[in-house]
């Protein structure tokens, strides 16, 4: 039996519909992302979801230029880490953002990147 | 708890090769125990590490299989996999077995092989070691997850591409001195400067080669070791974990991995960073040789790089690191890693390193990272 409060799945066909959920734990206050069942901070499992406002800058990123199977006619593509608002962080693509303007502490706005089948995380222009 | 020393190492030529993981690290095993003057009926388990093999060779099971393929197929095996780190994995786990007493002989190894398939396509399966709802699904790569850690240490220190580039001119220039390695050639700042980005701000001279390899050691209790003067002591072997995703992490700039793997393998041997004299560690890109020796402990945080570009870690500088060549000029079949860093540490440690050789190397650390950052090993080891 399961009764997580998110699960990833539950992420994903939230984020695709332009929203972003973590969890907080209602024991510590940690703020997690993705879902887990204890939280890693004091082991309670209390958590409430909480829906994040989706801006924040960028923490660290990277140009992939080889790229494995499946995507190498994205080249060049990039990926960031991003430092949320709420103090939680999130990798994603960095999309609509020339690649030469890229930089530690850019400001970007999360966006879904919606294939047919899957949703993943992507940040644009804040 | 009983003392463990590794009695015999054995290294294939690491590069592309025609022959299965299975069959390189037999061939690694077959020289370890002619080196350590035991028949293959006295080794009472085999720790393996093999990673890809269910994808580039179609193989799982490959525990039995490279004993099968070696010629000991009745002897227990487990196969271990913690990515990049799956032999020193297996390694920590056999020191553990003979130090409990269950067994005296214990053969620890990995091998293989990904020169068979093209190069997305092996991309494509070491990226498996990163998260596959979070992570791959980006078209996220290990150059790339390297390249999260290399962009945050700049920001922080200051740390320079021409310093990464250091790291990579040396490990080419130990390289040379090996003839296991796949690059036995000398490169200079200017053409890895030159080479093309694969993941900003890392470039193709930054990034460890694929490869395919074996390796293999064999450990034994005191009381078989005592009777080889080449015996080399296991002071500790440690292992830590951490979350697996890069954004999860508290400061990209650090591998907390390495820091409390190393602090239980000191605690273990009872020395620090100051009493080792070589170490080889984990450099699949160059900025990973500069991150671990900053999380050793064996310079202090954001001067890794500047220990690099004043030949500190340089054969005949304070603290040599990497004298095989490390990943980056030895190469990188990713199961058999640990187990060859092992054996060039047992091969230092007893002076027969050749001209490669640290000149009163005593004690020796190994360093084998895994995935995102989320496995590191460490052990320790001294010539008596």
């Amino acid at each position: 039996m399961t009764d997580a409060v998110v699960t990833s799945k539950q992420f994903f066909e939230r984020a695709r519909a332009g929203t972003l959920t973590a969890i907080r734990c209602g024991k510590c206050g940690e703020l997690a992302l993705p879902p887990k069942e204890f939280c890693a901070a004091c082991q309670q499992r209390a958590w409430q979801p909480v829906t994040l406002a989706g801006d924040g800058t960028i923490a660290s990123y990277t140009v992939i230029r080889v790229a494995p199977r499946h995507h190498t006619g994205e080249v060049p593509y990039a990926i960031a880490v991003v430092r949320l608002r709420e103090g939680v962080s999130l990798i994603g693509r960095v999309v609509d953002v020339p690649l030469e303007t890229l930089a530690i502490g850019l400001p970007v706005r999360f966006r879904p990147l919606i294939t047919d089948d899957q949703t993943s995380v992507g940040f644009g222009p804040a | 708890m009983r003392r463990v020393a590794v009695v015999g190492v054995g290294v294939t030529k690491f590069g592309k090769h025609d022959r299965s993981s299975a069959e390189l690290f037999a061939e690694a095993a077959r020289d370890a125990l002619a080196d350590a003057e035991l028949s293959p009926a006295s080794v009472q388990a085999l720790y393996y590490g093999n990673v890809v093999g269910g994808e580039t060779e179609k193989q799982l099971h490959t525990g039995p299989q490279a004993a099968s393929v070696l010629g000991i197929p009745t002897v227990p095996t487990t196969r271990f996999e913690t990515a990049c780190a799956s032999s020193h994995a297996a390694f920590r786990h056999a020191v553990m077995e003979i130090a409990a007493g269950v067994s005296d002989v214990v053969l620890v190894g990995g091998g293989e092989r990904v020169l068979n398939v093209p190069t997305a396509e092996s991309t494509e399966y070491f990226a498996y070691a990163s998260d596959a709802t979070w992570e791959q699904p980006l078209g996220l790569t290990f150059p790339g997850v390297f390249a999260l850690v290399a962009r945050a240490h700049m920001a922080k220190y200051g740390t320079t591409e021409e310093q990464m580039a250091a790291v990579a001119v040396k490990n080419h220039r130990h390289g040379a001195l090996n003839p296991k390695a796949q690059f036995q050639k000398e490169i200079t700042l200017e053409q890895v400067l030159k080479s093309a980005y694969v993941a900003d701000p890392l470039k193709l001279y930054d990034c460890c080669p694929f490869t395919d390899g074996g390796a293999a050691v064999v450990l034994a209790s005191e009381e078989v070791a005592r009777r080889r003067p080449r015996a080399v002591w296991v002071l500790g072997s440690a292992a830590a974990s951490d979350t697996m995703l890069m954004h999860e992490k508290k400061d990209l700039a650090r591998v907390p991995t390495t820091e409390r793997a190393a602090a239980a393998a000191y605690r273990q041997a009872g020395i620090g960073p100051a009493d080792v004299d070589v170490v080889e560690l984990h450099d699949c890109f160059t900025i990973a040789e500069i991150v671990a020796t900053e999380g050793l402990g064996l310079f202090e945080p954001g001067t890794g790089g500047i220990a690099a570009e004043k030949g500190w870690t340089s054969l005949g500088g304070k603290l040599p690191v990497n004298t095989s060549g490390g990943l980056k000029a030895k190469g990188h079949p990713i199961g058999a890693t640990g187990a060859a860093q092992i054996a060039e540490i047992t091969t230092q440690l007893r002076g027969e390193a050749g001209p490669r050789q640290v000149e009163g190397a005593h004690i020796g650390l190994a360093h084998t990272l895994g995935g995102n950052l989320a496995t590191v090993l460490v052990s320790l080891f001294s010539r008596d």
